[in-house]
């Protein structure tokens, strides 16, 4: 069996572009989940009941979806459903942002209950607003302790998004495979695809470790 | 004197307006009765100390003044005015209200000088040079001045405890509730707490105390409640509930604590 590694050097631009989407993807997707996330979180925490029902079920559904299906889901059934025509990329964030923001509602939710119920005390008795303590004093706390799952979530998103292939998005994935239905070199292009992903993977979680040692607060 | 006389003893600061008023006040938690109608003024300038074992009900009627928790039945009234049930009036009564906790509940993302400034920056609207200047104030006030950019984390416990009584001075409360300030120090820092307590009380600062320090309550306090399941059994002056107790309760929880006068 012969390789040919050229294969790889040839199709560099397109797999620099797909690489890119790939990161804009990821970048995105966590943009919009973080904050969804806490707002999730905030309603099951704090909602009047039948909202609070609303989020849980929502993140008990999307929880345990493969991402895969929701993706597919996204594809076929959101344009019947919103009459909308959105780009496979589009389509592709919406399956991603809503998958990663039921995530990221229960890694809040659980930070928010590690809170001390004392300190949002401490916070009222100093005459600010729930609101006020939540932003104030408990995200901020919160936050900092949650980041390793935040981060992890990341890590995991940043490969998950070539599940999006599936519907045509040109990531990384899906332009690896397109280079290796046409050229028939499997190995070369997988392994390309395996050496982009961890290399750009493994300083993230580096990356994110520091984050965490950094903005550690000790009690 | 003889303990009649004492116990006769005219309120040293009855003068003062009544600042809080507790009246007929019932707490229940389901089936649990926590203050079974308790009755009790505050005067201006006075320290109030609330004592008796734990679970009596003394923490309950401190959290109860600034509407932590609700109540169930009787009135609190605060400065002429019933404590009010809505969420956004309660917010104004309490910061007029400072509060000190047994955990002390520093914030501990924040150094000490931006715990102090939080309250004066978030809730009073300050601007940030405006309350780091009240915040660097009230640090000094408490002796901790050059405590200002450590985090909690790298405090004492009887300094983190002391930042906290700086934090509630910031907002300039008229009342400070400390909910038994001193329970969670190791003994040789309880001191310090103590004496920035003595001081605030020597500056004419209205104080309900909750707490098992004898001493300080002797010392200090201007009138004592005792109480016991829920009820205020005897109050007075620390004359009479400390050398002369009316009521068998006082002298059994005085004589458990080994308290020889």
């Amino acid at each position: 069996m012969t390789f040919d590694w050229s294969v790889v050097w040839q199709h560099r631009d397109a797999l620099i572009a797909a690489t890119g989407t790939t990161i804009l993807l990821t970048l995105a997707t966590m943009a919009i989940a973080v904050p969804c996330g806490i707002v999730v979180a905030a309603l099951r925490l704090y909602a009047w009941a039948p909202v609070r029902a609303i989020a849980t079920a929502y993140v008990e559904l999307f929880r345990n979806l493969p991402l895969i299906l929701v993706v597919y889901w996204a594809f076929y059934v959101l344009p019947i459903m919103t009459g909308l025509g959105l780009s496979p990329l589009a389509t592709g964030l919406a399956a991603l942002v809503l998958n990663v923001t039921a995530y990221n509602a229960e890694t809040f939710r659980a930070g928010i209950n590690s809170i001390r119920r004392g300190q949002v005390e401490a916070a009222m008795a100093l005459g600010m607003s729930r609101m006020q303590a939540l932003r104030r004093v408990v995200l901020p706390q919160a936050l900092r302790r949650i980041l390793p799952v935040l981060a992890s979530t990341w890590v995991s998103l940043f490969k998950d998004t070539s599940l999006v292939s599936v519907i045509a998005v040109s990531e990384l994935a899906y332009v690896a495979m397109q280079i290796r239905a046409q050229t028939f070199r499997v190995l070369e292009m997988l392994t390309a695809m395996a050496a982009i992903y961890w290399l750009l993977g493994y300083p993230q979680a580096k990356l994110v470790d520091w984050m965490q040692r950094r903005f550690a607060v000790t009690e | 004197m003889s303990p009649e006389s004492q116990a006769q003893e005219p309120r040293a600061k009855a003068a003062g307006a009544k600042i809080i008023r507790y009246h007929g006040v019932i707490k229940r938690y389901g089936e649990f009765q926590a203050l079974a109608g308790v009755d009790l003024d505050v005067h201006a300038g006075e320290v109030v100390c609330l004592i008796g074992p734990s679970g009596s009900g003394k923490s309950t009627l401190l959290r109860c003044t600034n509407g932590l928790e609700s109540i169930q039945g009787g009135d609190i009234e605060f400065e002429g005015a019933a404590l009010p049930r809505e969420e956004r009036d309660l917010r104004a009564v309490r910061t007029r209200m400072g509060m000190v906790f047994q955990s002390f509940e520093l914030f501990p993302h924040l150094t000490a000088l931006a715990n102090v400034a939080e309250g004066p920056r978030t809730v009073l609207g300050k601007d940030q040079a405006d309350a780091n200047r009240r915040a660097s104030a009230m640090l000094a006030k408490v002796g901790l001045a050059d405590k200002a950019p450590n985090y909690p984390s790298a405090l004492s416990g009887g300094q983190q405890q002391r930042v906290a009584i700086a934090r509630a001075l910031a907002m300039e409360p008229d009342v400070m509730l400390f909910d038994e300030p001193t329970s969670a120090l190791d003994p040789e820092t309880i001191g310090e707490v103590l004496n920035v307590m003595k001081q605030l009380a020597d500056e004419g600062m209205t104080m309900v105390v909750v707490t098992h320090e004898m001493t300080f309550a002797r010392r200090v306090g201007d009138w004592i409640a005792v109480f016991d399941s829920g009820r205020i059994v005897e109050q007075g002056p620390p004359a009479q509930i400390f050398d002369a107790p009316t009521t068998e309760r006082t002298r059994d929880f005085l004589s458990h604590l080994g308290w020889t006068g």
